[in-house]
């Protein structure tokens, strides 16, 4: 299926790739119905296919598409985001600062405060329309800071009163002379927020990247978060040099996407529409295999990227040299490791990597929970079928649960399991977890558990956590938890969508 | 700098305040009350991990953070409308989360697509069901305003009707905004500590020393309400005024050292008529200990050799700005630098706030302004002279660079935050003010070589 570039708006994931954010099973039963099971996505069609959705009347907050877009070309340093929304969208302002700052600080760049303004709508903006203000504002980012690219988000209020964001931003790019670039991100237009990565990638593509590359053969696009530089060493022992994408760029970097040899990610979640999309339009190509996580999957990895850049050779020294190195490292952690469980709660394909880690370590898994769950990537590429990399290569995940950051949810999952400690990147459940006396390894550095090293990082890491126990045990002891008895007693977590899909059978059969 | 980039721009950049729905956390500030949120998939997380994670690391508790029940409203909730999600989703609240009061919030959506939210809430409240509604909307106005709407709420809606008698010597007491305000919860429990140490029962209705929902039904039967904030409550006094005939006591100004707080409890004390002995007794044995203190920390301030700031800036809400404002000013001797107040306060408040600072201490006047924006901020203080040292500022995590360029120390003292780890720790009242000594000099001090 193509990615359609054409129209300022991005397809949803649940229609481009038949997201759910509500299942419960096993790993196994997740990998057949999503299709790639057969290793030929040809037959499932153009359209995504169809996974039962398990949802019902209780959700809690979640997180929208436009904090995704804040926390990507919010971040790009010499961009300015302008959020055409009331005030209260751009309160996000101060959580992704603090993550830039940090960012930026762990890969060596100046530290600044990120370049977002909001457009402060009011009462009367909604009846007469916020155009006006957003030109001003937009003018504004202009003057204030002289940005290379400006970026508007918009927000469920102006998509609801109609706003032509797409008619303002192009003549205000014709009047300033820079690209002037519409994210469509309304909370509300996708049950899952990770569409506020593809909206921001959607517009990069269709505004900035370069359209007439000069191609740099060494260059490898890193399409990650704020994570600390792993790919540079990793990359330069084969000869190649990284363009990490989106977070912390410049705009440059940006535009220099369409040069590049070939792109690459730290998770398939965050970064397939945009590596789909320039093997679309650039032919640069995207690299399909495991992602790299584990010995297993960093060396196929390896191979992958050295196959399409054809430096074999580099990469076969690059990886014996380092299966050599953590050896004993690794039998070392292994040993103390032994019989500790773990649980993941994190986004999707890095869940699938962070279960492979886990294992390769010797940490039991019986439990994941993933925030939603695309049954296939953009590519349609059997070969990033990463849930069935995980099962292949790992075992069979038991309870294998999508809920999106549903912390209600989450207590019965842990009770199935008990686990020694979790596995989070986003906030919200490691709260539960730690009054119910499980301490959480908070993966702010999403690159933390990537290639070789990683497995030694994360193994150190949960040696780290484990000590932590004293403080969260305590803490149980003392704890209040908000549920009721009656929920808290309820084992299956998903007994009330169950309840509410017999009851619509019942009623439309 | 040019003249046209400090004209008023409707544009903010780096926020100091969220929206109305960010009152949710009004909600959650009372022991045992949950919110439930009618609005996008986002917009509670977000008004939590900035208002209340970034901003001093506060944690959700027991109803607040990613425990939040919401809507989560889709496109079919915008193009059908959301009431019978919103009644879908309030029936499995009731079975799933253990809460005394549910105080159902709107955001943008529900109030843009019209959602008949109070029918829907009626429909439970006519079961008995403990809980009630405010539309808070992102567009109608930030968090203070959010604020208000959302404890009307709860005293029209919960607390009901009243005309039995009063309590003489109990008080409802309004003051900071709980959350938004960083160090809220310390700050609550020193002003709840120091009306009861002269005689009154304090409702304080939010924080940990708050008797929940039980509290909250006593609102109407207390003396009176203090006002203890620039304007924050005041609506909400006239309020009860209005509703109960309880009349109230505006003290625009939190006190913060001794000097400010004896006077505030005399004046307190006063208007509740209460016995004078105890009264003092109280203060004196507060001054007593607080004096004790100062005079230790005297050593330091009088005679550390590394230079200590003179002139000093305040750049946040006008609670904690005025507080900090006059106790610098007449307890520490600094020169006022600039005081910025940044929560837009409502315009009929705006120039008796400013009056308060031109009459700040007998022989000290200066001009307050009111700014959102803190590109424009920054650029007025770029633009002021300071003499010749730089000033300290107290502000909040946006002044953390402009602090480093301008060479001067930074203490973190409202929204956001984000460089501050707070537990109990409160800046007002006698116990307060010493924590704020401690905390302004270890700054300065730990800048030194």
């Amino acid at each position: 299926m193509a990615i359609n570039l054409k129209t300022p708006v991005v397809e949803s994931r649940e229609q481009r790739l038949g997201t759910v954010i509500a299942w419960d099973g096993s790993a196994s039963k997740l990998a057949k119905e999503s299709g790639y099971a057969s290793g030929d996505c040809s037959s499932c069609g153009s359209k995504a296919r169809k996974l039962c959705e398990a949802q019902g009347p209780f959700t809690q907050g979640s997180i929208c598409s436009e904090m995704m877009v804040e926390c990507q070309a919010g971040n790009v340093r010499d961009a300015v985001t302008v959020q055409h929304s009331p005030i209260g969208c751009g309160a996000g302002q101060v959580i992704y600062n603090s993550i830039f700052r940090n960012g930026l600080a762990s890969r060596g760049l100046p530290v600044q405060n990120l370049h977002l303004i909001s457009t402060n709508l009011r009462e009367k903006d909604m009846v007469y329309g916020g155009i006006g203000k957003l030109e001003e504002s937009v003018r504004e980012a202009k003057r204030r800071h002289d940005p290379k690219a400006i970026f508007i988000a918009t927000s469920c209020a102006t998509g609801i009163i109609g706003d032509d964001v797409d008619g303002a931003a192009s003549a205000l790019e014709e009047e300033l002379g820079i690209p002037v670039i519409p994210l469509h991100c309304e909370g509300f237009k996708s049950k899952h927020w990770s569409t506020g990565f593809d909206a921001t990638q959607h517009g990069i593509v269709r505004q900035i990247v370069n359209k007439k590359p000069k191609k740099q053969k060494d260059l490898v696009n890193v399409i990650n978060l704020w994570g600390s530089d792993v790919f540079s060493p990793m990359l330069g022992e084969l000869g190649l040099r990284v363009n990490y994408v989106v977070d912390m760029a410049t705009v440059a970097e940006l535009a220099q996407l369409s040069e590049a040899v070939a792109t690459v990610s730290h998770c398939y979640t965050l970064a397939t529409y945009m590596a789909q999309a320039l093997e679309q339009e650039y032919g640069v190509p995207e690299i399909k295999a495991p992602q790299p996580y584990g010995t297993i999957g960093t060396d196929a990895w390896l191979r992958e990227v050295a196959r399409v850049t054809h430096r074999e050779e580099k990469a076969e020294a690059y990886i014996a040299k380092e299966h050599e190195r953590i050896a004993s490292k690794l039998e070392e952690l292994r040993g103390k490791l032994k019989g500790v469980k773990g649980y993941v709660a994190t986004g999707s394909a890095y869940a699938h990597a962070m279960v492979e880690v886990l294992r390769e370590l010797g940490v039991e898994v019986e439990g994941t929970v993933v925030f939603h769950h695309d049954p296939v990537y953009d590519s349609l590429d059997p070969r990033q079928d990463t849930l069935s990399h995980m099962i292949n290569h790992s075992g069979e995940v038991p309870n294998f649960s999508v809920s999106n950051r549903q912390q209600y949810q989450f207590y019965a999952l842990l009770q199935k399991v008990k686990p020694d400690f979790i596995i989070v990147r986003h906030n919200g459940l490691a709260p539960l977890a730690s009054r119910l006396g499980i301490p959480a390894i908070p993966l702010g550095d999403e690159h933390h558990p990537l290639g070789y090293q990683g497995l030694l990082n994360l193994g150190e890491s949960i040696l780290d956590v484990l000590a932590h126990r004293k403080f969260h045990q305590d803490l149980a002891a003392h704890a209040r938890i908000p549920y009721k008895k009656s929920w808290l007693a309820e084992s299956d977590p998903y007994i009330l969508a169950k309840n509410k899909i017999a009851h619509q059978t019942l009623e439309n059969p | 700098m040019t003249s046209q980039t400090l004209e008023k721009s409707n544009s903010i950049e780096q926020v100091r305040y969220g929206c109305a729905i960010g009152a949710l956390h009004s909600a959650t500030a009372i022991p045992r009350v949950v919110p439930i949120t009618h609005c996008g998939p986002g917009c509670a997380d977000k008004q939590f991990m900035n208002l209340s994670f970034y901003n001093g690391f506060q944690g959700g508790g027991y109803g607040g953070g990613a425990v939040v029940p919401s809507t989560n409203a889709t496109e079919r909730e915008v193009v059908f409308g959301g009431a019978d999600r919103l009644r879908e989703l309030i029936e499995a609240t009731l079975k799933i989360i253990d809460a005394d009061l549910y105080v159902v919030v709107t955001g943008c959506i529900a109030d843009l697509v019209g959602d008949d939210v109070g029918s829907v809430v009626g429909e439970f409240q006519r079961r008995g069901v403990p809980i009630v509604y405010a539309e808070t909307g992102g567009f109608r106005g930030n968090n203070f305003t959010g604020h208000e709407l959302v404890v009307k709420s709860i005293i029209d809606q919960y607390v009901g009707e009243y005309s039995g008698p009063r309590e003489r010597g109990t008080i409802n007491l309004w003051s900071l905004l709980p959350v938004h305000n960083t160090f809220w919860r310390g700050d609550l429990s020193e002003l709840k500590r120091i009306l009861e140490g002269i005689g009154l029962k304090v409702n304080v209705l939010f924080g940990h020393e708050s008797g929940g929902v039980a509290e909250w039904k006593e609102i109407p039967k207390a003396q009176f309400n203090l006002v203890l904030s620039p304007w924050l409550g005041l609506s909400i006094a006239q309020h009860l005024e209005k509703k109960y005939g309880q009349y109230f006591l505006h003290v625009p100004s939190i006190p913060i050292g001794a000097k400010e707080t004896s006077a505030f409890l005399r004046k307190v004390a006063k208007f509740a008529r209460l016995p004078k002995k105890q009264v003092e007794t109280f203060i004196e044995q507060e001054e007593k200990r607080y004096y004790l203190y100062l005079e230790d920390f005297s050593d330091f301030y009088a005679e550390y050799w590394w230079g200590l700031p003179a002139k000093f800036v305040v750049i946040g809400d006008s609670a904690y700005n005025l507080a900090l404002t006059r106790f610098l000013v007449n307890q520490l001797g600094l020169i006022p630098g600039k005081q910025i107040i940044t929560e837009n306060p409502p315009d009929d408040f705006r120039e008796a706030i400013r009056e308060e600072y031109r009459r700040i201490a007998e022989d000290v006047s200066t001009e307050v302004e009111f700014e959102e924006d803190s590109y424009t901020i920054h650029q007025k203080i770029r633009a002021t002279d300071f003499g010749h040292k730089p000033p300290v500022f107290f502000g909040t995590t946006w002044e953390r660079d402009l602090a480093k360029e301008m060479k001067g120390a930074l203490v973190e003292v409202g929204f956001p935050a984000s460089y501050e780890v707070v537990i109990n720790r409160s800046y007002v009242g006698y116990r307060g003010a010493l924590s704020l000594l401690e905390k302004i000099y270890t700054t300065i001090v730990s800048a030194s070589a």
